[in-house]
């Protein structure tokens, strides 16, 4: 940390908080809030002599809420850079901290939030994990028995330079406890609240273990886990370490902590999976090895760069084996336990991997981009017309579209990775999507349909995992009806209701729609924009006189080839079981309707020669002649 | 050893498909609920993580025929404890009914109807938690007659029943009202005089305690050591299963004072014991102030699983309550 900080091109700014992150791709504008300190940073010399003489003491987060600290202080001894602040939430503004600062005259009750602006060409997110709460798990009594305490109060309590200096004690009494155990797995593996394993706590338990087997060789130390998972290099080694230290180990999750309210010992009672006989293990202390959960400003901070986060909440990577540092915004790079708990090895090595992806970009000259992004036609933007719109800017899960009153929607392309969501919300029909035109999925839909429309099922597919889903079906030899056309767009949120119309229009026998599931969009949340546009057809075909039966919505995976074949069957099936005439009587009826709908879609100058037939060109151009 | 041929893979199936069954397959054996289960404290052959262990494997005919999976009294401390969100008790209960159309019964004894005191007035049929008891009509001693009829693959045993009937038709034998006056004035204890009435030092206390409102058989052992002159236990079956007539001939006899201790609500073995047990003591209480008795000299308490060393505290609270209340008469 101090080798950063003394290095000419690297900045320190702590104590603040991103509130802003425009441009793209080498051209970031990021704004920063400097909270205020009420201490001028280039004054303050780190002596200390403020907190000395400040008379007001607050529970001191660094050490794990068990010592106090005064309420102008720096978070802890080695902190970078070392400048004090003052907690002005218990500041009592008694002034003695102005005096005993003397000549130096470093602080400043006037300082107001501070907004720095600052121009990057790449970001990297490296916000770190908080850890769970136990005190919602009822069972283990953490809070309301003194001598339960979770593993990172252990840490500071066995830390030489902590509150105790090192020394083990009981809160209850401050003894140093003749036994202790160790329960794994709190918070995390399990449905009730992580789901996830955290990954480090079997190391850093047997760590701590070890660590009081040497001060203490005389303790009771027991560990109590469901599966030790020690993977890492020399890890396992690490384990059989401990093992041999005398560290007693017992598979098996305790049901529950009780206390003895005279001598605060606890009962633990676990079943010893081995001998399948519970055990009740009375002991003077108890640490919780608790999950790694993400920070709790995860949510803000993924919207004000656009990141994803996977179903625990951590921030999501754009490929979980390909690119592990990356996220799905280019030039924004993800490092540590902010992607995922992982230990610091790991942490280390994707912090390298991160700086290196980085550093890529600040010494390219030029980017190159996918051709695939989307395009205004100014013309049919309402926006350039002074009317109030933005729904494409809203279906953008990149914040790549900048829509102002009285400018047609611009789109930054390097922003832009081409999910097309936005070119289908447009309710004018302005934008389109280069490769994937309305008008050439149009062609796709008339020449697919144009001989005996009402046998054949239509698929819409996105790039990703449906038509993966398909090809795996194919590669597997999964046997399915011959009668399904697929169309390829490159995320479900491109799939335009005009479509699903045009196709009904020409006669499809039945429409399905499939992308990728919830939490696997490649494109963040164009799956989201999709479920929720596809939610709406139904009742939209029922109004125009079509069954709502004909139109499918699946979630199919890159994998799941079996449930493409299956729903292709079960749609076949129900295909076969319509009367062919009462379905084209259907198409007769509702045509005008659909027409009627599709109008103005049609009549959008890129794209009326694409939706009519070539007889009916022909007849057209004949009467224009 | 266990042959691969005996493990029956369809049994898994078998059992998802039987609801509350589903979530069969998700458990990974951490053995929450085997420590956490209070049969378990008193019988250690009972094992839930086993059973789910070994229908997972395809046990089949062990699991089926296994005295166990009757045992589970669906008193669900374990279900809101278990990280994979596992009804076990649902889940044993799509076990027993694989085990039951299979033509497994559970071990008895159960609940015996004396048909010829029985009058088929409903009140058992309505306590009971398990909804075990229906009323049929069939021919008694010639007489066409309606009368409670017990289902034994219902039945869990709790005892709620015999307390219930008011006509003293319904008998379970290791709780049978005889057995528990037995117990409550086992060497003469309910007829030495008592301190109310001038002939003890310190109030003499008759507790009747659910058995599985103490942790565990450790406890029990220290708490039956308490037992004295003062202190007389009964235990039952259920807190549900006190009889307020044998509170009221306790009092009238030698105890100062009837403590009955209960599992906590909602964590009662047998599901509605402890809201009928202090339903029951509550209605008692206001019928002691018309009897010209005080109040205090009968409480209900609940000890959950998490209080420990509770009930010495609780004896003692009420012994300096009767003390500090209740005049003495002689």
């Amino acid at each position: 940390m101090v080798d950063a900080a003394r290095h000419p091109n690297i900045e320190i700014l702590a104590y603040s908080e991103v509130t802003k992150v425009d441009g793209y791709i080498g051209n970031f504008r990021v704004e920063v809030m400097k909270k205020p300190r009420y201490v001028i940073e280039d004054r303050c010399n780190g002596c200390g002599e403020c907190a000395r003489v400040c008379p007001i003491e607050v529970p001191n987060s660094f050490e794990m809420d068990i010592a106090p600290r005064k309420a102008i202080d720096v978070p802890h001894d080695q902190a970078v850079p070392l400048v004090y602040a003052i907690d002005i939430d218990h500041c009592i503004r008694c002034y003695k901290c102005v005096e005993a600062c003397g000549k130096l005259d470093a602080i400043d009750f006037s300082q107001e939030p501070e907004f720095v602006e600052l121009d990057v060409g790449s970001i990297i997110v490296a916000t770190g994990f908080e850890t769970f709460d136990p005190a919602v798990i009822p069972e283990y009594g953490y809070g309301v028995y003194p001598n339960v305490i979770t593993a990172m109060e252990l840490e500071r309590l066995s830390n030489s330079s902590g509150p105790t200096v090192g020394r083990v004690v009981r809160p209850s009494d401050g003894k140093t406890p003749k036994s202790i155990a160790m329960i794994q797995c709190v918070g995390s593996r399990d449905s009730r609240f992580m789901e996830y394993c955290s990954g480090f706590c079997c190391m850093y338990t047997i760590k701590n273990a070890l660590l009081l087997h040497q001060t203490y060789p005389d303790m009771d130390i027991t560990i109590l886990y469901m599966d030790i998972r020690t993977p890492g290099k020399g890890y396992e080694e690490f384990y059989n370490r401990a093992r041999a230290a005398g560290i007693r180990f017992i598979r098996g999750r305790p049901s529950q902590i009780t206390e003895d309210p005279e001598t605060h010992n606890l009962f633990v009672e676990v079943e010893d999976q081995e001998l399948g006989e519970v055990i009740e293990l009375e002991v003077e202390m108890v640490s919780l090895s608790t999950a790694a959960i993400p920070q709790a400003d995860t949510e803000r901070l993924s919207s004000v760069l656009a990141l994803s986060r996977s179903p625990s909440g951590f921030y999501m990577e754009y490929h979980p084996k390909l690119r592990p540092v990356d996220s799905p915004s280019d030039g924004v790079f993800l490092a540590g336990a902010a992607q995922g708990p992982k230990d610091i090895p790991a942490s280390v090595a994707q912090g390298s991997a991160a700086a290196s992806r980085a550093a890529r970009v600040l010494t390219s000259d030029t980017w190159e981009i996918e051709p695939i992004v989307a395009k205004v036609w100014p013309e049919l933007c309402i926006s350039a017309q002074g009317k109030k719109c933005g729904i494409c800017a809203q279906a953008c899960p990149y914040n790549a579209i900048i829509v102002e009153p009285g400018q047609p929607a611009q789109i930054i392309q390097a922003k832009c990775h081409g999910c097309g969501g936005c070119a289908a919300e447009c309710p004018h029909d302005a934008i389109t999507q280069d490769h994937f035109t309305d008008a050439q999925i149009v062609a796709q839909i008339r020449e697919l349909l144009r001989e005996n429309p009402e046998e054949k099922i239509l698929v819409f597919m996105c790039h990703w995992c449906s038509y993966g889903g398909a090809d795996s079906a194919g590669t597997s030899h999964f046997e399915y009806p011959s009668n399904s056309r697929g169309i390829r767009v490159m995320c479900s949120a491109r799939m335009d209701q005009e479509f699903i119309l045009e196709a009904f229009r020409r006669g499809a026998g039945m429409v399905l729609v499939s992308g990728c599931h919830p939490q696997d969009c490649h494109y963040i949340t164009g799956q989201q924009v999709a479920a929720k546009r596809f939610s709406r057809v139904p009742r939209t075909l029922e109004r125009l006189g079509i069954n709502p039966e004909r139109f499918r919505v699946e979630w199919i995976s890159a994998a799941e080839g079996e449930k493409y074949a299956r729903v292709i069957t079960e749609m076949s099936e129900k295909l076969a079981s319509f009367d062919k005439e009462e379905l084209r009587a259907e198409t007769e009826r509702a045509r005008p309707a659909i027409e009627k709908r599709l109008r103005r879609w049609m009549m959008t100058p890129h794209m009326a020669p694409f939706l009519k037939d070539e007889e009916e060109q022909e007849v057209e151009k004949e009467v224009m002649a | 050893m266990i042959r691969s041929d005996e493990l029956d893979r369809s049994f898994v199936q078998e059992v998802m498909a039987e609801p509350g069954g589903e979530h069969l397959i998700t458990c990974w054996s951490c053995g929450t609920c085997a420590a956490t289960c209070l049969v378990r404290r008193f019988d250690p052959s009972f094992n839930p993580r086993l059973i789910l262990h070994k229908a997972g494997l395809g046990l089949r005919e062990e699991v089926l025929s296994s005295e166990e999976i009757w045992q589970c009294s669906a008193c669900d401390l374990c279900y809101p404890r278990c990280p994979k969100q596992i009804h076990i008790s649902e889940v044993m209960k799509a076990i027993r009914n694989i085990a039951i159309r299979e033509g497994y019964e559970p071990p008895g004894p159960f609940p015996e109807v004396d048909e010829q005191i029985c009058s088929g007035c409903a009140v058992c049929t309505r306590a009971c938690p398990y909804e075990a008891i229906e009323r049929v009509t069939k021919v008694v001693d010639g007489e066409e007659r309606t009368v409670a009829q017990v289902t034994k693959t219902l039945c869990m045993k709790c005892g709620i029943c015999v307390a219930a009937c008011p006509s003293g038709a319904m008998n379970l034998e290791s709780i049978s009202d005889r057995e528990l006056i037995s117990r409550m004035g086992a060497g003469g204890w309910l007829e030495k005089p008592g301190y109310l009435q001038g002939g003890a030092e310190e109030p003499r206390i008759l507790a009747f305690v659910c058995q599985w409102s103490i942790h565990s058989d450790r406890e029990w052992e220290k708490i039956r050591g308490l037992e004295s002159d003062q202190l007389r236990i009964v235990n039952l079956s259920c807190s549900g299963r006190v009889d307020p007539a044998m509170i009221l001939m306790a009092l009238t006899k030698g105890a100062d004072g009837v403590l009955v201790v209960g599992c906590k609500e909602g964590e009662c073995h047998y599901q509605r014991g402890t809201y009928l047990g202090r339903s029951k003591v509550a209605l008692l209480e206001q019928m002691l102030e018309q009897l010209g008795i005080a109040k205090s000299r009968v409480r209900f308490a609940e000890s959950g699983s998490l209080d420990r060393f509770l009930f010495p505290r609780l004896v003692r609270e009420m012994v300096e309550e009767i003390k500090a209340s209740v005049p003495v008469v002689a």
